[in-house]
């Protein structure tokens, strides 16, 4: 008899009754994987199709428009605006809604067909990586007819330098990840610890307790926020091209968002130990879903509308739109919007369902 | 405002909990400058109606008042003047006591030179000078509770909830505790106490004892022993002295007599017929091979009186 190996069978047995009473553990182990593995497995497709893409047609023939219909029929790109200069289609595309640009010259009808073919001038957004590299197909397998010198030029990034995407991503990644595990023990620990039962019977609110676990670190927050961008200018040479002050002011709606994504997760969990598995189940779904390794476009419906449930999807718009594109807050205010009202719904949501659970 | 003679006043307070009765129309009044024994045992519904009466939990049914104030219509004016102290140390650990009365005190909106007064008031009242600078969870469980009833006195509230305060600490800390609480009484302030402890059931002015979330009796220490449940007609006590108690127990509980039987300090407590005469006792434990035993006649004691109001329901 091995003593070191004495009671195994009985340890073993009882590990197995505490997983069969433990339904959150058993349901974390066996259901959320094979959902996770579903839901993403649909949602990794590097082929990426329809992009959005905005047109400006100064030609306005109808080879001209049969021009716009056959790249509409690649299906690599989606014309979803039409734009009266070049000026318009570039904000466009700098506020994130289109990704590529189109410009038709005045003479396409006339040189069509002709010795020399019609020069097409096409903006590609560089500041997605994938979108960039795809967006070219639309134009290398030409439509049927006389060929056009399609001229690509690559807007924001034109080195295609891997990092001027990547590291505003990890930032805005980086920053929900911190935000939520910050807050999302904080509640479960005064529950565990009993010094919630304290607060209950005193005088504070419950609003007053849940903004006043934020506050701290909201500014805790917004330092990260700092530090990750000098560290990135600084190893990466990622340079802010639009305002930093304007990109910081668009953070906080997210950072405080993020910050009560942690609370609500909080006042989910019965103990630290849930609590922890919850914030992991929002890390996949932010580093897939948010647009940050495929686009956002390219996403089946049911997982588009999920990605928008994360403060992260929309700060990662912004944060790109004002790392690379050098957008401002008039470009990105949807983005803002959005993430102010999910803000003051995710903020309800925690103070309403702590008032359930408490009770 | 008149003030109000009673820290407390209920009336029929209920509460459900689905088809669960938690608390069962209890009314009592807790009077002014007492203390108050809630005792009961696990699962009774005692915290139920605590939390009720903090304004914590609203009732299903019926009304309190707590120090003047309706439960129900004024929640927030109950908080502000009860203290509350619960049988789990509930201050924050990683925080010095320094710190968490200046936090609970913060809650209770004292600040500046008013709350440096108080903190120093209450610290000296419990004694915890010498421990202000380390770590609240580093002290040990005597001195935690007497910091966590620091904490529940800071805002100076007339009426004082302890949730089983004394539960795991040593005897010496508890005495400790309960002078400071007799002190505080004295000086007009109510304690609202739970407890299993029956020495310190006998030390509070007045006792409810609720079971099955019902009021079961309420009345003095004095009153409770005296109740005709407790002594049933017909019946007496008696404590029996002898070599090996253990064994005598044995013996006597084999007995038709013996209504109840139990050992305390040593001595057997025996509740038996009127007619039973102490001979018959002394003889059969003489029987058993354990002579000279003596018996004399006793008053039920309040664990006597739990036990026997708990098993008569039980029973039915």
């Amino acid at each position: 008899m091995n003593n070191e190996l004495y009671g195994f069978r009985s340890i073993a047995l009882k590990e197995a009754m505490h997983i069969q009473r433990d339904r959150a553990t058993l349901f974390f182990a066996l259901v959320i994987p094979v959902v996770q593995l579903l839901l993403y497995g649909y949602a990794i497709d590097f082929d990426v199709r329809h992009i959005p893409t905005v047109v400006v047609d100064m030609d306005r023939t109808r080879e001209s428009r049969d021009y716009i219909q056959s790249l509409h029929n690649t299906q690599y790109l989606d014309i979803v605006r039409m734009a009266d200069s070049p000026d318009e289609a570039e904000r466009a595309i700098r506020s994130g809604d289109c990704h590529v640009g189109v410009v038709i010259p005045p003479d396409f009808a006339r040189l069509k067909g002709g010795p020399t073919p019609p020069q097409v001038r096409v903006m590609v957004d560089g500041s997605d990586s994938q979108v960039a590299t795809r967006a070219r197909f639309a134009f290398v397998s030409p439509p049927a007819g006389p060929a056009v010198d399609a001229r690509m030029n690559v807007l924001y990034n034109p080195n295609s330098r891997t990092q001027i995407y990547m590291i505003p991503g990890l930032a805005a990644i980086l920053l929900q990840l911190i935000t939520v595990s910050l807050t999302s023990a904080s509640l479960v620990r005064e529950r565990e610890q009993g010094t919630l039962e304290q607060l209950m019977v005193s005088p504070v609110g419950r609003l007053g307790l849940m903004l006043g676990k934020l506050a701290p670190y909201f500014f805790l927050a917004v330092i990260e926020m700092c530090a990750i961008l000098v560290m990135g200018y600084l190893l990466f040479d990622v340079r802010v091209t639009g305002s930093v002050f304007q990109l910081i002011l668009m953070s906080l709606p997210f950072i405080v968002a993020s910050l009560a994504l942690g609370l609500l997760i909080s006042t989910s969990a019965q103990n630290q130990a849930q609590s922890m598995q919850l914030s992991m189940l929002t890390m996949m779904p932010s580093i897939l879903l948010s647009g940050f390794v495929f686009p956002l476009e390219t996403m089946p419906g049911p997982l588009y509308l999920l990605a928008h449930l994360f403060p992260v999807t929309y700060f990662l718009q912004i944060i790109r739109g004002v790392v690379v594109r050098g957008a401002n807050i008039l470009d990105l205010w949807p983005n803002v919007l959005a993430l102010l009202i999910l803000m003051v719904v995710i903020i309800t949501a925690a103070t309403v369902r702590f008032r359930k659970s408490s009770a | 405002m008149v003030a109000p003679a009673n820290a407390i006043e209920t009336h029929d307070l209920t509460r459900n909990f689905g088809e669960f009765v938690a608390v069962d129309h209890l009314t009592f009044n807790v009077t002014k400058g007492s203390i108050f024994g809630f005792l009961g045992p696990n699962g009774s519904g005692k915290s139920t109606c605590i939390r009720m009466l903090c304004g914590v939990l609203a009732p299903t049914f019926g009304t309190a008042s707590v120090n003047g104030f309706d439960i129900v219509k004024q929640p927030e004016e109950v908080k502000r003047s009860i203290g509350y102290m619960s049988q789990s140390f509930s201050l924050y650990r990683d925080l010095t006591p320094d710190e968490n009365l200046t936090f609970f005190g913060g809650v209770y909106g004292l600040k500046g030179e008013q709350l440096k007064r108080r903190k120093q008031s209450v610290v000296e009242l419990v004694g915890l000078q010498k421990y202000m600078d380390r770590p609240s969870g580093l002290l040990s469980g005597g001195w935690r509770q007497r910091l966590a009833l620091a904490a529940a006195l800071i805002h100076e509230p007339e009426l004082i909830f302890l949730d089983e305060p004394t539960a795991g600490i040593d005897p010496v800390a508890r005495r400790d505790l309960w002078d400071l609480l007799f002190d505080l009484a004295g000086q007009g302030k109510t304690f609202f106490v739970t407890t299993h402890y029956m020495d310190e059931a006998e030390r509070c002015n007045e006792i409810a004892y609720i079971y099955l979330s019902k009021m079961m009796v309420m009345g003095t220490p004095e009153q409770l022993k005296s109740l005709p449940e407790v002594r049933p007609a017909g019946t007496r006590r008696v404590a029996v002295a002898i070599s090996s108690p253990p064994r005598g127990l044995a013996a006597l509980k084999r007995q038709k007599f013996a209504l109840d039987a139990t050992l305390v300090e040593s001595e057997i407590h025996l509740l038996m017929p009127e007619e039973t005469t102490d001979d018959q006792i002394t003889a059969i434990l003489d029987q058993e091979g354990l002579p000279g035993a003596v018996v004399r006649r006793i008053d039920p004691s309040l664990e006597d009186v739990f036990v026997t109001i708990t098993r008569r329901l039980a029973k039915t």
